[in-house]
This record gives structure tokens, C-alpha cells and sequence, in this order.
């Protein structure tokens, strides 16, 4: 049966108010929350692996420094803590809401999201956000005490930074979140999502300055990223943590930040809109 | 032998058909592949715009290392495919009975059920990196080289498949997957850097743990011309024979301790 003859998902009834629906999304993030302690072994394995990252990134780094003792501005020391504090914070921000509808296309399920009635990307982020509540303490706390131990790490420039630094990861999340809904639901109508995703990947760990800080860029590149969404999910909150961002600069690094949450997000859903109306659900 | 080439070229010719039917989701899985092997060597390539050098390695020399190391991956991706899904699609969902009802190879059924066709995009990326890289080098080719090359990307590829089948038949014990696979999909990667730059443990766990190394950087010493690894360099194939064997004793042991969900 075609999509088109599905109704539009209806709003609450009588509950459009603004409480019953944070309680709907609330439920969500606490659905994410709990369905992932189902797998807490992965968490396990997941300290590991971000330490074997960290430690090989900074054998890379330490050949790199081998010849010259500052580039770009960064030397060694802020450099590996730039590299660190990046995966640490990946281990937060990140999530897999693109696989997630990937499988459902493939299941057949999606037809199950269609039918709730509820603001699909919202439910998708909802849950993202529960599972990532939930790494941040089984994950990202304990895999950076052991980075803090191991590497000769820095703390944060100031009071003033490390706050700037939170809440610009917080906002890190929702960029990831929007960019892998939009990806996610780009893919519903293709056969084969692999190869797209394992693109996305590494142009997210690329672009966002995971790797590499943008400032290494060559400037044509820099110039065009200044325009995108990436560099505001790792590099920017990293830049903040080290002081290299200050004062004024932090405000505006974070407006523009909150700017590109509403852009992801927006678009996200008008690309939902879109091709949920072009969905076919096989049988059922 | 002769009738699994057979069954192999009918798989190929199959399933070839069937991806070309969606020819607009071809040419994207494609031009994605494409983007992720140039997106996957930014790093250095953006590096590399910064410094002249990473210990004694030249650009060259790196984008060497990394051409080669993308001719087994290619040849690995094509029938990798099945692997990274075979928990959930094969042991979750009991298509395995299927396979063991038919006369052939468990793990030919397996690997050769889909194809990754857009993954050979990487072979063909990978030599014309080795051509360029070898040229600006001045590599002097002699016919036993080629030879040798062959032998090292066969090796290359079968390391990577050896790897993966050992990670994949642990679903045969443990339905719940812990999720190891793609963080050593992930490591990959480091395999494509001299592992002179590592320190000791990270070099051991690259060479005889996770053998990554033996598939990259041990098969380009040779001929990047780095005599002090030619003991390595001999025992690429070494490696390569032992570790698939592991693994088809691994994969068997697994299929014999298969039982069906039932459903």
C-alpha cells in the first residue's frame, strides 16, 4: 500500500500542550536510556577502544612534532589533550540514528514510526539522547579519567571555558543527531546504505576536526567549512576547552552552534515530510 | 574445485545483475565508496600541506603504503558484505539452516551470497596510487617484483578475510554481538602508517594480535626498499596461511556448534 494513503501523523488529542508532549519525548529518552543498558558490555569494550585510539593517535602526533616543535599554533601537549578531549567527547555526542532507520527500512518496520503519533525526528533524537545519558556515565566519564591518567593531558583554560565547553557539546549532540536523521532518511529509499554511511563517517571524523584541527586545512578548505555544520561538533567545543576561544568569542562560536542545531533539525524534518510521503511499506 | 568456480562465477553473475537493476542506487553506493577511500586519507593528505615529513617517510612513500594497503581491502570489501550482518541476518534469523541444507561450503555460501561490487572502485583506486607513488619514487620494478606484489595483495586480502571470519563466528557462540567488529574495522586504518612511528606494544598487538600490518606496511617495505623488514616481508604469506587456516578451524568448530532458533 502506497504511503499516500496513510494519514499524516495527528498531534497528541486534547494534549498539545507543551507538557504533555515534553512528557511523551521524555519517555522516549528514558526508553534510549534503558534499551541500552541491555548492551552494557559493548561499554566495556567501548573504554577499551577509545583508548587504543587516543594511544595510537599519539604515537601518529609524536612523529608528526618529531621535526617542528609548533604548527598551526598548537605544540605537542595541547595537541594530544586537543586530540583526547575530541574522542572523549565523540563517545558522547555520538549516535547511530541513520543505522537505526537503515534497519528499519530493511525490517520493515518503518510503518511502525509512521503510525505513532508523535514528531518522528524527535523520537529518533529522544532516543539518541537517552542512550547517550547513559554513555556518558558508563563511557565518556571513565574513558576520560583513564586518558587523564595515562597522557599528560591539560585541564581546561578556565571556569569560564569548561562551561562553555558543556554546553557546546551538549549542542554537538543535536548537530550529529540532525545530520544522521537527515542521512538516515535520505537512505529509506536506497537498496544498499552501507557504503553512504562508511562516507559519512569519515567525513564527519574528518571535517569535524576530529583528526586533524580545521586550522590545519588548507585556507580554501577552511574558508568553505566555515559555511558547513561539521567543525561545530568537535573542533569548536575542543577550541574552547583549550582557551583558544575566549570571552566574546565563545558567545559567538555558540550562537552560531545553536544556529546550525535548528538548521540540522529543520532540515531533517522537511526532508522527513518529504520522502514519507513516497515511502512504500512491502506487505504488512 | 571446478564446480565451486563455476558456482562462484553464476553467484557473481547473479547477484551482478541484481544490484545493476537499481541503477541509481548503484551509481550512489559508488560515488559514496569513492568518497570514503579519498575522505579516509585526508588525514595525511591535510598533514602532509604541514610537514615534509613523518619520521623518515616521505609523502610518497606514505601515499604508497596507502595505495597498496587499498588493493586487499578492496578485494576484501567485495565479499565482506555478508559478514558484518551475518549475527543478526543468519544466527538471529536461522537463515543459516538454509545454507547447511545445500550441498556446497558453509563459508562459500556465506561469502559469496553478496557481492560488494562498488568496492572494486578501491582496487582500481589503489593501483593507480602505486603506479603514481612508485613513479615519483623512482621504484625500478623487476619481473619478480610483480610476482611479489601479487603474492602481496593475495596475502593482503586474505588477512583482512581471516581477521573478519574469526570475529564473525563468534556469533555462533554469542548471539548478542559485543560489538568488536567495528571498532577493529576502525583500526584498519593504523595498519596504513609505517608501524616504525608506534612503540613496542602497539606494534606487537598490529603485527601478531590484529595482524593489520602484515596486510599493509610489511608488504610495501620491500618495495619501498627498507631491507631491515625483510624478515617481515617474507612472512606476510606465512601469516596470511596461518591466520585463515585459524579461522576456517574457528568458522567449522563454530558451525558444528550451531543449533537453529527453531523458527
Amino acid at each position: 500500500m502506497g504511503a499516500s494513503e496513510l494519514a499524516l501523523p495527528a498531534r497528541p488529542r486534547g494534549g498539545a500542550s507543551l507538557a504533555n508532549q515534553a512528557r511523551v519525548y521524555a519517555e522516549f529518552i528514558r526508553v534510549g536510556f534503558v534499551n541500552t543498558l541491555a548492551y552494557r558490555l559493548r561499554y566495556y569494550t567501548g573504554i577499551v577502544t577509545y583508548f587504543i585510539y587516543v594511544s595510537i593517535y599519539y604515537f601518529i602526533w609524536k612523529a608528526i612534532y618529531e621535526h617542528s616543535a609548533k604548527i598551526e599554533g598548537f605544540d605537542f601537549k595541547q595537541l594530544l589533550t586537543y586530540v583526547a578531549v575530541g574522542w572523549i567527547i565523540r563517545s558522547f555526542y555520538y549516535n547511530n540514528i541513520d543505522q537505526q532507520i537503515a534497519i528499519q527500512v530493511m525490517e520493515g518496520k518503518l510503518a511502525m514510526d509512521l503510525i505513532k503519533p508523535v514528531n518522528t525526528q524527535f523520537m529518533y533524537v529522544a532516543q539518541a539522547l537517552g542512550e547517550s545519558v547513559f554513555r556518558l556515565a558508563l563511557l565518556t566519564l571513565p574513558t576520560a579519567v583513564i586518558l587523564a591518567l595515562v597522557f599528560p593531558l591539560r585541564l581546561p583554560a578556565g571556569a569560564l571555558n569548561f562551561a562553555g565547553f558543556m554546553l557546546s557539546v551538549f549542542m554537538s549532540f543535536f548537530i550529529v543527531a540532525g545530520i544522521n536523521f537527515c542521512v538516515g532518511t535520505f537512505a529509506i529509499r536506497l537498496k544498499s546504505i552501507l557504503g553512504l554511511l562508511r562516507a559519512k563517517y569519515f567525513l564527519l571524523e574528518l571535517f569535524s576536526g576530529l583528526l586533524i584541527p580545521i586550522s590545519f586545512f588548507p585556507e580554501v578548505f577552511q574558508k568553505a567549512l566555515a559555511f558547513m555544520p561539521f567543525q561545530y561538533i568537535s573542533y569548536v567545543p575542543v577550541l574552547i576547552y583549550l582557551g583558544k576561544l575566549q570571552g566574546l568569542g565563545i558567545v559567538k562560536a555558540l550562537g552560531i552552534q545553536l544556529f546550525w542545531v535548528f538548521a540540522m533539525l529543520a532540515l531533517g524534518d522537511a526532508l522527513w515530510r518529504w520522502s514519507s510521503r513516497r515511502i512504500t511499506i512491502q506487505g504488512g | 574445485m571446478k564446480r565451486h568456480l563455476r558456482l562462484f562465477v553464476l553467484y557473481f553473475a547473479q547477484y551482478a545483475k541484481v544490484r545493476l537493476a537499481y541503477k541509481a542506487d548503484f551509481i550512489i553506493a559508488f560515488f559514496s565508496s569513492m568518497a570514503a577511500t579519498v575522505l579516509g586519507f585526508g588525514f595525511v593528505l591535510v598533514l602532509f600541506t604541514k610537514i615534509p615529513k613523518l619520521q623518515d617517510w616521505s609523502f610518497y612513500e606514505i601515499l604508497f603504503l596507502y595505495g597498496f594497503s587499498l588493493i586487499p581491502l578492496g578485494f576484501f570489501n567485495v565479499v565482506s558484505w555478508n559478514l558484518y550482518e551475518f549475527g543478526d541476518l543468519y544466527i538471529i534469523e536461522g537463515r543459516f539452516d538454509r545454507i547447511l541444507l545445500r550441498p556446497v561450503d558453509t563459508l562459500f555460501q556465506v561469502l559469496f551470497e553478496k557481492f560488494r561490487l562498488e568496492s572494486l572502485q578501491e582496487v582500481a583506486t589503489g593501483i593507480a596510487v602505486v603506479t603514481i607513488s612508485a613513479r615519483k619514487l623512482n621504484i625500478s620494478w623487476h619481473a619478480a617484483d610483480y610476482l611479489w606484489f601479487v603474492v602481496m595483495v593475495a596475502s593482503g586480502a586474505l588477512i583482512y578475510l581471516a581477521v573478519f571470519l574469526i570475529l564473525t563466528a563468534v556469533s555462533f557462540w554469542f548471539e548478542d554481538r559485543v560489538g568488536i567488529v567495528p571498532p577493529v574495522f576502525n583500526m584498519l586504518t593504523f595498519g596504513r602508517y609505517p608501524l616504525t612511528i608506534y612503540n613496542v606494544f602497539i606494534q606487537f598487538m598490529l603485527s601478531w594480535i590484529i595482524p593489520f600490518g602484515f596486510a599493509s606496511f610489511y608488504p610495501t617495505t620491500h618495495f619501498l626498499g627498507r631491507e631491515n623488514f625483510t624478515i617481515y616481508f617474507h612472512l606476510v604469506p606465512v601469516v596470511a596461511a596461518t591466520f585463515a587456516m585459524l579461522a576456517v578451524v574457528v568458522w567449522n568448530r563454530g558451525v558444528a556448534n550451531y543449533s537453529s532458533t527453531g523458527s
